[in-house]
């Protein structure tokens, strides 16, 4: 289910994914419960009950989870760096392509 | 602010953010004659306070983004016309809220920054939309899924990103707005906020902000450039997303700054209608 691509670049060479500060987190899973791509583990059991299991499952660019965090605790890459990473990379393609 | 509001405030006692926006929800019902509607008593009793939400605009203030006082509104079905979240206020101005439950010093500048922005907001200049000429009709490509129609309008001047947002590109313009994919799943749009008039974007920055009971969704735009005009019939009519977001549901116009580049990153209809298609049926199973 996880897109492979992203603006014909390979999904996993784009570093785009939430970052939980564990400092901030209450474990309230809204972000879990919200993401439609499995990208973050609820963990029951263990003492970090949440995790991101599929940093690859994210959507580039979307930051939509963290619109449903109370405490602010999810952060993502700066998006000029990654547009400007994904243009490098298209680039360094093309030209041994 | 030079109406009289119905304030509805999160209440959040527990948080610092919440005991904000009720201080905020006191002072303008105190000293600028707004009314409050209390959200625990308008839970159970909602009764107590139809009179007052049908004959004024509805204010929320949202203490942080779980949002719980335009969760209530949602569910009682009152129309928010207007709204704050006390957190992005503070990001706004820089100024970092702590675990602490008392107005202290840092706090009750806040609380002033943001009183002082409503109660001015009404002396503003009303900021004219500049016509920018761009008319928007558009033959659709459609299909089916479920009871779900997605369209995609099919012209060569309409780019997309994979983020599920279009831009309508006429010379040194572009009007922006959402896709259908956007719109079948938030459902009913609830709340648009533009994005700010005069503002400066990157391409895939944020540009304006909708918002239905299941999430908020940012516009994420396709192309980089200067707003210079945003769709203020959505602020009164945030619908007209759902019933056509390419059309009368558009977001906002951009003078463009750097279309040649954005255009790498950018595709046409025919590789979206695939991308989008194959999206609905990853979700839809
Ligand atoms: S940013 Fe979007 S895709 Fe990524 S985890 Fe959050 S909701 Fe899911
Ligand atoms: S929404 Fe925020 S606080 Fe809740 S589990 Fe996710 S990261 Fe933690």
């Amino acid at each position: 289910m996880s897109e492979t691509t992203f603006m014909g670049v390979e999904r996993e060479k784009i570093d785009w994914k939430p970052v939980i500060d564990y400092a901030k987190c209450n474990f309230c899973m809204e972000c879990a419960k919200f993401c439609p791509h499995r990208v973050f583990e609820i963990r029951e059991n263990e003492e970090i009950k949440l995790i991101v299991k599929n940093p690859f499952n994210c959507v580039v660019f979307c930051r939509a989870c963290s619109k449903t965090c109370g405490p602010d605790a999810l952060s993502f890459p700066d998006k000029n760096e990654t547009s400007q990473m994904i243009r490098e990379i298209r680039k360094e393609a093309e030209n041994n392509g | 602010m030079v109406e009289k509001y119905a304030v509805l405030p999160c209440n959040g006692l527990d948080k610092c953010a919440g005991v904000i926006s009720r201080e905020i929800a006191l002072r303008l019902c105190g000293e600028a004659g707004h009314e409050i509607i209390c959200p625990v008593f308008s839970r159970i009793a909602e009764v107590k306070y139809r009179k007052i939400i049908s004959e004024h605009p509805l204010f929320v203030i949202d203490g942080c983004p779980t949002r719980c006082a335009s969760k209530l509104a949602v569910e009682k079905n009152f129309k928010i016309s207007n709204k704050i979240t006390v957190t992005e206020e503070a990001k706004k101005s820089g100024i970092e809220l702590n675990d602490t439950l008392q107005l202290r010093e840092k706090e009750q500048a806040l609380i002033g920054i943001i009183l002082n922005d409503l109660m001015n907001t009404g002396n503003k200049v009303t900021q004219t939309i500049e016509e920018t000429g761009v008319s928007c009709h558009f033959d659709y490509e459609t299909f089916q899924k479920g009871k779900f129609l997605f369209r995609v309008p099919v012209n060569k001047e309409i780019f997309f990103n994979e983020n599920d947002c279009w831009a309508y590109v006429s010379g040194n313009r572009a009007r922006i707005g959402v896709t259908d994919f956007v719109q079948q799943n938030l459902s009913d749009i609830l709340f648009f906020t533009p994005p700010e008039m005069g503002a400066e974007i990157d391409q895939f920055g944020e540009a304006g902000e909708i918002e239905s009971s299941k999430s908020v969704f940012e516009l994420i735009t396709p192309v980089s450039g200067k707003v210079i005009a945003v769709n203020e019939a959505l602020i009164q009519k945030p619908e007209l997303i759902n019933e056509n977001p390419y059309e009368l549901g558009w977001i906002a116009d951009l003078e463009l700054t750097a279309f040649e580049n954005d255009k790498e990153l950018l595709i046409g209809f025919d590789k979206y209608f695939e991308i989008m298609k194959r999206k609905v049926n990853d979700l839809n199973g």
